[in-house]
């Protein structure tokens, strides 16, 4: 059940996506990623591939336009 | 989502907002201000600036995307902002059918709207700008919406938007002789008449939809 925290403030898109796809490929099963952003698309598109993926997505605004996205690996 | 909620919760501390409540009645009021002033000149100056702000508001908030409709099915494999826009070309279509026609029953010399030659020029054109705009983050109208945002890049992009519009205007006698007089205007209507040209189109935009739903199904990487 590990947390892993993925920074990606100040990366424009499709920085934040590619960067969560890699990072999850190294995630166990019931290990959640959480995608730190400030960009408005990723918050649209990461949690599309991660649904579309079967994922687990959480959306949390932390700021003024800083976002936590929390993905869990369900398979 | 069970498994999320009883996790331990490692979130940042939110800091405590302040309301950006008087922020949006002063912007509110500035926006009124200026379409009244504008008005003044010309009533379609007004209705320009309350079309832009909407549009501009719209896609914001839709977080709708040019530049990722045509990345994404290459980087990502996701089609959905490609099918948004595919839709966005139908509607599109039939409110220029609309418009057009309606210039064409009642005799006039032109039709409205933009019906350039397409040649060389263009695909060159759409390349450059193709490479352009997922570097730069943006195209037109999403480089103005993020400058509004207030991500700096877009800033920053906007400065080479003016530099290579100004080079294009600058050379455009160029591009004109070189490509544009060489170039066919086709105006679908004109050559294959009003009813094929409009229901064609609207078939073809529906094949392209179908083609992006299948190509978003299939990358399931």
């Amino acid at each position: 059940m590990a947390e892993v925290r993925l920074d990606c403030y100040g990366e424009a898109c499709p920085i934040p996506l590619l960067k969560a796809e890699k990072k999850m490929k190294e995630l166990k099963t019931g290990d959640v990623l959480i995608v730190e952003t400030d960009h408005s698309c990723a918050i649209k598109n990461v949690p599309e591939w991660a649904r579309k993926k079967g994922y687990l997505v959480d959306i949390e605004e932390t700021g003024e336009g800083t976002w936590d996205i929390r993905i869990e690996k369900t398979a | 989502m069970s498994s999320l909620a009883t996790a331990p919760a490692t979130k940042k501390e939110a800091r405590p907002r302040r309301s950006q409540l008087p922020y949006a009645m002063l912007a509110i009021l500035a926006v009124v201000v200026v379409g009244v002033l504008l008005a003044q000149i010309s009533p379609q100056l007004s209705t320009m600036w309350i079309f832009g702000l909407a549009f501009g508001f719209v896609l914001q908030r839709s977080r709708f995307c040019f530049t990722a409709s045509l990345r994404d099915p290459v980087l990502t494999g996701s089609t959905s902002l490609t099918k948004a826009v595919i839709i966005a070309f139908a509607v599109a279509s039939v409110g220029f059918a609309a418009i057009q026609y309606n210039a064409f029953l009642a005799g006039a010399k032109t039709i409205p709207g933009h019906i350039s030659p397409a040649g060389w020029h263009t695909a060159i054109g759409a390349t450059l700008f193709g490479i352009g705009m997922v570097i730069a983050g943006g195209c037109a109208s999403g480089t103005l919406m993020r400058m509004g945002e207030g991500f700096v890049m877009q800033w920053i992009a906007i400065i080479g938007f003016i530099i290579g519009s100004l080079w294009g205007i600058h050379d455009y006698g160029w591009w004109k002789a070189t490509f544009m007089d060489k170039s066919p205007t086709v105006f679908l209507p004109q050559v294959l008449g009003w009813p094929l040209a409009f229901f064609g189109q609207l078939a073809l935009l529906g094949a392209l939809y179908l083609l992006a739903e299948w190509y978003g199904q299939r990358s399931k990487i």
